[in-house]
């Protein structure tokens, strides 16, 4: 009856509902395309229009000077502002492979099926969800030289103090941990879906042949599953490198301003120092960034819709 | 199947990954259970080294957070009761809000094909990858123009923003998962689009709509960069203020361990609800289909 229903469907309907349809779309998209349109793409063209400009948020009435591409020239022979590129490409470094090891460990774990499997895959889900504030002063609390409980369990099994964050290195690494606690479970889950996707009949056959366990992992489940831990991938490098609110809450940015992300070197120069143009500069840099890093993710996702 | 896929391999290989297993499993769970049994203990014991274990429940955290007891019109002059209030309020009407739009635009999307679509798409899509202090820089100065620097508001306006996107994707995969022939069928039997969509379509997306709602909700409750910066006194959010908890005085660790866990429950009871959908909330909709 539907299939019926479909081919006579078309002479049926009258031209009227047609141009309903179009107010529909109109009436149905148009809230949020104002919404973007002024959250989004107007604040992009102001920030390009004001980065090439030098004036500062607190007297907007003047000194609004046109200095062309001065903030740039400025910014890029800043060998400070360097600091914050190396630091934060090693901390997305660092944070992005230990998660993608440990998340495809543990996702490959949790195919086997064992009792309560179901239990623990959800609360292992929970770090992602949580406020990045709150996980920043959990791990602060934690970390602590002193009283700090990861310290405790290193003495207990006989490891040496760290100074976790009053150093620079102790405090990349402190917050590599706390951004791989809250954001393995990601890779875990998109993991566990990708590995979920790839037939049984494989593995069977696999097997029919005498393949290794580790075989099998590294030549079939991997590769089968890599277009969708690319996009795991790429989320994380986007997400880790634009990380601000956790490095507020853990760091602050210290020991000095060893720790302090992109994102931080933007949010200080514009909220605390109010070199309003310079930060709109390095905003633009950033920006450029994530939308290169955005590009490879929709070429890949168009990729794989062709595939399907 | 994977079982006797592993058969082969020797016992000690077997318990040394069993054990890495474990001790992910240590990890992830025990920072967790370690704010929430450092929430209930009293400022003495939060510093005792080596960790207490076994200690006397203390509530004055708790109490702080939402002025009651001892804490009673004093150290609540934190105003973590109003910060919570707040919260809230800015997270609930942008919620509501986001998933409003969230759903007519993922509905047109799902169902009508138009010039500029992908494009439109793409640009939703753009929420989910912008750094916020990049647009911050320039909210900032139009907040203050404006006269939404500091209010309720603009957080509204800005968690609308920050979630519209992935509400418009999720929707439209729960949309996508609704047979065209519904509306075919209402339009055929003498009904308009918008009955159709209205009458039929909408509740059969209910339990969609539900989960957009939760992860809109959690977004926007653990939202911190966009509130940090556009608020100082009197809109301030919880996470705003946990964070306002740490300064020249030191930092008041009962009281960001109380106000943390206050913050997370609602969380963890969204995430519950919405366990089912994690894969198509955490990746806007890329994965995860029904």
């Amino acid at each position: 009856m539907t299939l019926t229903l479909n081919q006579t469907n078309k002479p049926l309907v009258p031209l009227k509902k047609k141009s309903s349809g179009r107010l529909m779309i109109l009436g149905f998209l148009s809230p949020t395309l104002a919404i973007l349109l002024f959250m989004v793409a107007y604040p992009i063209f102001s920030l390009i229009w004001n980065s090439v400009h030098q004036f500062s948020a607190l007297n907007l009435n003047q000194e609004f000077k046109y200095v062309g591409l001065e903030n740039y020239t400025y910014l890029l022979s800043d060998a400070d502002l360097w600091q914050r590129f190396i630091f934060t490409g090693k901390f997305v470094f660092v944070c992005v492979s230990i998660q993608m090891i440990i998340g495809i460990f543990v996702g490959y774990r949790l195919q086997r099926s064992f009792r309560g499997r179901d239990l623990i895959f959800t609360l292992l889900m929970m770090p992602m969800m949580l406020s990045p504030v709150v996980v920043g002063f959990l791990w602060r609390y934690m970390l602590n030289s002193e009283w700090g409980i990861v310290n405790y369990l290193m003495s207990l099994v006989g490891l040496g103090q760290v100074n976790w964050l009053s150093q620079t290195t102790p405090a990349l690494f402190a917050a590599a941990a706390a951004d791989t606690w809250m954001w393995t479970p990601f890779i875990i889950l998109l993991a566990t879906a990708a590995f979920r996707g790839i037939p049984d009949t494989i593995y069977e056959a696999a097997e029919v042949d005498g393949a290794s366990p580790a075989y099998v992992f590294f030549r079939v489940t991997l590769p089968m599953s890599a277009p969708v831990l690319f996009i795991a991938l790429i989320l994380r490098l986007i997400d880790s490198f634009k990380q601000y609110d956790l490095f507020f809450a853990l760091t602050g940015g210290g020991p000095g301003s060893s720790t302090e992300t992109v994102s931080f070197a933007v949010a200080k120069r514009a909220f605390n120092y109010f070199y309003t143009g310079e930060a709109s500069a390095l905003a633009v840099i950033l920006l450029f960034i994530i939308i290169g890093l955005s590009m490879i993710l929709v070429r890949h996702l168009n990729n794989m819709g062709e595939k399907n | 199947m994977q079982d006797a896929k592993l058969g082969g391999t020797p016992n000690f290989y077997r318990a040394f990954l069993l054990a890495l297993f474990g001790t992910y499993i240590f990890f992830n769970l025990g920072p967790i259970f370690w704010i929430i049994i450092s929430s209930l203990k009293s400022r003495a014991d939060l510093f005792a080294m080596p960790p207490k274990w076994i200690f006397d429940i203390d509530s004055t955290g708790y109490e702080s957070v939402f002025g009651v007891g001892a804490a009673r019109g004093t150290a609540s002059a934190y105003g973590v009761t109003d910060s919570l209030i707040n919260s809230v309020i800015v997270s609930s009407s942008g919620t509501f809000l986001a998933v409003l739009l969230g759903t007519l635009g993922g509905y047109v999307c799902s169902r009508f094909d138009f010039r500029g679509k992908g494009d439109f798409l793409f640009f939703v899509l753009s929420t989910r990858m912008l750094p916020p202090v990049a647009v911050l820089v320039f909210y900032h100065l139009m907040f203050a123009r404006l006269g939404l620097a500091d209010t309720k508001t603009g957080l509204v306006i800005v968690a609308i923003f920050a979630n519209v996107g992935l509400a418009t994707w999720i929707m439209k995969g729960f949309f996508d998962g609704v047979p065209k022939q519904v509306e075919q069928i209402a339009v055929v039997s003498g009904y308009s689009r918008m009955y159709a969509f209205v009458y039929l379509v909408l509740p059969m997306v209910r339990g969609g709509i539900a989960a957009t709602a939760g992860f809109c909700f959690i977004f926007a409750w653990n939202e911190f960069a966009f509130a940090s910066i556009l608020t100082t006194t009197q809109a301030k959010t919880l996470p705003v203020k946990i964070s306002a908890a740490s300064g020249a005085t030191g930092i008041e660790w009962t009281q960001i361990m109380s106000a943390g866990v206050v913050l997370i429950i609602p969380v963890l009871i969204f995430f519950y609800l919405i366990r089912k959908h994690l894969l198509m909330g955490m990746t806007f909709g890329i994965l995860g289909r029904s």
